[in-house]
Formats: structure tokens, C-alpha cells, sequence
């Protein structure tokens, strides 16, 4: 059997481009338990259930045809569709229902029962990839024939449940793996998923915090007194914001940089707990403080599994 | 604040980003809509700004009710939940952009009937948009209020329509 310092010197005799071609492969596939997963199993499950309870009494009101609902479902899916008519809508699923005798209605109330149900079913492990699709693409049908009334929350939702859908599921904690005792997966293929999770936050906050330096509002902390006074997200009285007016200006430069430096700082062993404790934080504040809390809710789920959860395997094999 | 030399730059990295991304194609063009339907299928088809660079003007539809009677009555669309009214709060905050100019006078009419199935004695709605500039800590504390900006409004005779 050859010895690692075989491969040591292979390693050094091979060129700059082939060295640095193994590195980026060895970024993209490391090797990963599934921890993470079930953690982003779990928070994405808790997600699509609060999403389906919250709207409940306003999910046909919201998702009607027109002269029944708030603005007209017809609206939302002919923009969809003028994208491209390939992207799912709740016209979709409205039409299969028209040909099996089934109203709008109903059609209408089958979706919230299955996108209620695949949350559930995310949440126990049971069905996990099916449950993963049906929630992904109940989710989208209502984020796009909605898309006019949609915001961040949907699109953040939409990119989970995507990498969430594509992962490889199930993990070791479902009831999945416990009734079919299946094999491990892959740890490469688990670990690139977490890769592109991680990355994908990366470009997320450092975009998010360059384009806030670009904002005068965000070095004065006039930016953070106008999100919390601004219907409907002012929860926190605007006596209490002024007593605190000073630590404004401070607040929103930390939240500047804390964004720009999350790329860097959020690799680093010795500063990603501080990072990733501070994005928390910032998360759950804007859920407490403006009540956005599926928002605030994805974005710490989010982060948890892409940087939250220790890779024990890594740590197994350095030791 | 970026300096003004970096704009050619920062131009010619749209123009590159938009061909990238199929917009340059034709609509009907195959590529464009697979890309499109990549980017939606995987909630990216929208930049990440989290109120930035600044957070955007707060608006308010104000519906103005006219009875045959003469008597006027304001109201604005209504949800149940807060969840529900995140979303149309949203959707106000989108209409005075410029891309949705073209559907602006729909949605407000479709707004403005959703209040008028419940007032069905309503012969005429006037939805007035306004900007709500809110005040800054400074003028706060010397109690001032928010100010409304009127941006534009319609007339929506609803004589002609039958109410489901």
C-alpha cells in the first residue's frame, strides 16, 4: 500500500493549475455527516407549516380568480407565465382540477392541505423527498400566482425548499431511515450541498451589505429608525427608538459590516461563532422587533445548517 | 457614494450580467425561458438588498366610497391575518415602481373592487395613492407626523359592473 507521503510528493510535482483544480474540487466536495440536513429538514418543515397556518383564512382570498379574491389570481400567473409559461402556477393546478370536475375552491384548499401536510411530513422525516417536491412546488405555485404580493420571505422559502428538494435525503433522524434502514449517503454528495447552501449565503450578504454602504441612511442610523416607524413593521414604540437614538448610527454601520464580512469572517474557525451568533441575533430582531418572523424564521434555519452545525466528521478525521 | 469613474464599469457589468441571464433574448426565445424558469424555480430571480441602499417610502390607498345617496364613506382594502397583510402591504409598495406602471390601474381596480363586494350600494370608488413620508428622529421629537404625498389616483365607475 503506497504511503500518504506518496501522494505528498505526487501532490507537489502536480502544476499550479492541476493543484489549484484539486483545492476547488476539494472546496465543492468535502466530506460531510448529515447532521446539517436534518437540521434543515426540521427548521425547513417548521417553516412550511407556520407559513401554511398563518395564511390560512386568507389563502383563498389571496389566491382566487378575479371578482373573488384581492387582487385576482389571473394577474400573478400571466406575469409568470409572460417569464416563461413554464414556471409553476396555481393555474396549473386549478386547470387539472377543472378537468377532473374539481372547483377552484376546492382545487384551492387541496393545495393548502398538501402544503400543510408536506411541512408536517418534513418536520417527522416521513416521506422526505416527496414531502420536499410537494412543499417546494406548492410553495412556488403560491409565491408566483401571488408574485405581485410576495416578498423576501418567498424567496428565500423558494431557495431552501430548491436545495432541500436536491439534497440527499433522508437523513439519519427521519422515520424514513429508521422504517427502510437505508444506507448512509453519500458524505461527498451531502457535503456539497452544504457547500452550495453556505456559498449561496455568502453572495446573499455580502450583496446585502454593499449595497447598504451605498445608502447614506445606514451610516446616520436614519435607516434603522425608518424600518422600525414604517407600517406595518412598527411594532416598537417610536419613544422607545428615540431614547436610544445614539446607538442608531452605531447599530446600522455593525449591520453593514457585519453583512460586507460575512464571507470572510463566517470560514474562519476562530470568528464564526461570533458571526454567526450576531446574524442570528440580527435575524431574530427583525422578526421580534417588525414582525417578520417567516423571514426572520428562513434566514436563521438557513444559517444554522449551512454553519451551525459542527462537522463531526471533519473533526474525526483531523484528530 | 462609489466614485463616478467606476460607472462605465459598473454599466458595461449590467449590460454583461443582463446578457447572462437571456434578458437580451427574444421573449419568446427557448434559452431566455429556461433561464427564467431556473432563476424562479430557485427563488433567485430577484437581487438581495434588505433595505438597501435605502429603506423605500411607505404608500396608502385610500378608497373613497360614493353612495347614490351623496354620502361618502373612505375605506382601504382588508385582510385577516398580518401575514396576509405583509403581502399587501408589498404589493402597495410596488405599484408606484416603474416597471409595473402598465398594470398599475388594473390592480388598483381590482383592489377597489374587492371593497365594493362589500358595499354593493357604492355607485362610484376614487382610490387615491399617496407616498407616507415618515418623519426623522429629529422631527419626531419636535412632534411632527407623517406627511402625505399624493401620487396619482383613479375614478372607477361601477354602475356598469354586476356584482357576483
Amino acid at each position: 500500500m503506497p504511503s500518504p507521503n506518496l501522494y505528498a510528493d505526487a501532490d507537489l510535482k502536480l502544476s499550479l493549475p492541476h493543484r489549484s483544480w484539486h483545492s476547488f474540487l476539494g472546496f465543492l466536495f468535502p466530506s460531510e455527516n448529515d447532521t446539517w440536513l436534518t437540521v434543515f429538514r426540521i427548521g425547513l418543515g417548521l417553516q412550511v407549516t407556520l407559513y401554511a397556518v398563518f395564511l390560512r383564512s386568507d389563502w383563498h382570498y389571496l389566491f382566487a380568480s378575479s371578482g373573488k379574491g384581492l387582487v385576482g389570481r389571473e394577474l400573478g400567473d400571466a406575469i409568470t407565465s409572460f417569464e416563461s409559461p413554464l414556471i409553476p402556477k396555481f393555474g396549473w393546478l386549478v386547470a387539472v382540477g377543472r378537468t377532473l370536475n374539481i372547483s377552484e375552491e376546492t382545487a384551492l384548499t387541496l393545495a393548502w392541505v398538501g402544503l400543510l401536510s408536506a411541512g408536517c411530513l418534513l418536520l417527522l422525516g416521513l416521506f422526505s423527498r416527496p414531502a420536499a417536491v410537494a412543499a417546494w412546488f406548492v410553495h412556488l405555485c403560491a409565491a408566483e400566482s401571488g408574485g405581485l404580493l410576495a416578498y423576501g420571505a418567498d424567496n428565500f422559502m423558494t431557495t431552501a425548499l430548491f436545495y432541500l428538494m436536491l439534497s440527499p435525503l433522508p437523513d439519519r433522524y427521519s422515520f424514513d431511515h429508521w422504517v427502510t434502514k437505508a444506507k448512509p449517503k453519500n458524505p461527498q454528495a451531502l457535503g456539497f450541498w452544504r457547500r452550495v447552501l453556505q456559498v449561496h449565503l455568502c453572495f446573499v450578504y455580502f450583496i446585502g451589505g454593499l449595497a447598504k454602504f451605498l445608502g447614506s441612511g445606514w451610516w446616520d442610523g436614519s435607516n434603522l429608525w425608518r424600518s422600525l416607524i414604517r407600517p406595518p413593521f412598527n411594532l416598537v414604540s417610536p419613544d422607545l427608538l428615540v431614547q436610544i437614538k445614539y446607538v442608531l448610527p452605531l447599530l446600522g454601520i455593525s449591520i453593514c459590516l457585519l453583512e460586507v464580512s460575512y464571507p470572510v469572517f463566517i470560514w474562519l474557525k476562530r470568528t464564526r461563532r461570533i458571526w454567526l451568533g450576531c446574524i442570528l441575533a440580527m435575524h431574530a430582531a427583525i422578526g421580534l422587533m417588525m414582525g417578520l418572523y417567516l423571514f426572520a424564521l428562513v434566514m436563521i434555519v438557513m444559517n444554522i445548517a449551512a454553519f451551525g452545525v459542527p462537522d463531526t466528521r471533519s473533526r474525526a478525521q483531523a484528530a | 457614494m462609489l466614485p463616478s469613474k467606476l460607472d462605465t464599469y459598473a454599466r458595461k457589468a449590467e449590460i454583461g450580467a443582463a446578457w447572462l441571464l437571456g434578458k437580451e433574448a427574444e421573449s419568446s426565445s427557448p434559452l431566455k425561458e429556461a433561464i427564467a424558469t431556473y432563476l424562479h424555480a430557485a427563488g433567485i430571480q430577484a437581487g438581495y438588498t434588505f433595505f438597501a441602499p435605502n429603506v423605500p417610502s411607505h404608500h396608502r390607498l385610500t378608497l373613497e366610497l360614493f353612495y347614490g345617496d351623496g354620502h361618502v364613506e373612505y375605506e382601504s382594502p382588508r385582510v385577516r391575518s398580518r401575514a396576509a397583510a405583509l403581502r399587501l402591504n408589498s404589493l402597495l409598495d410596488k405599484l408606484p415602481e416603474k416597471r409595473y406602471e402598465p398594470i398599475r390601474e388594473v390592480v388598483l381596480k381590482m383592489l377597489a373592487f374587492s371593497v365594493w363586494r362589500e358595499h354593493p350600494d357604492v355607485q362610484r370608488v376614487r382610490a387615491t395613492f399617496d407616498a407616507v413620508n415618515l418623519p426623522s428622529i429629529t422631527e419626531f421629537e419636535h412632534g411632527k407626523t407623517e406627511k402625505l404625498e399624493p401620487m396619482f389616483s383613479f375614478d372607477f365607475s361601477l354602475r356598469g359592473e354586476r356584482q357576483p
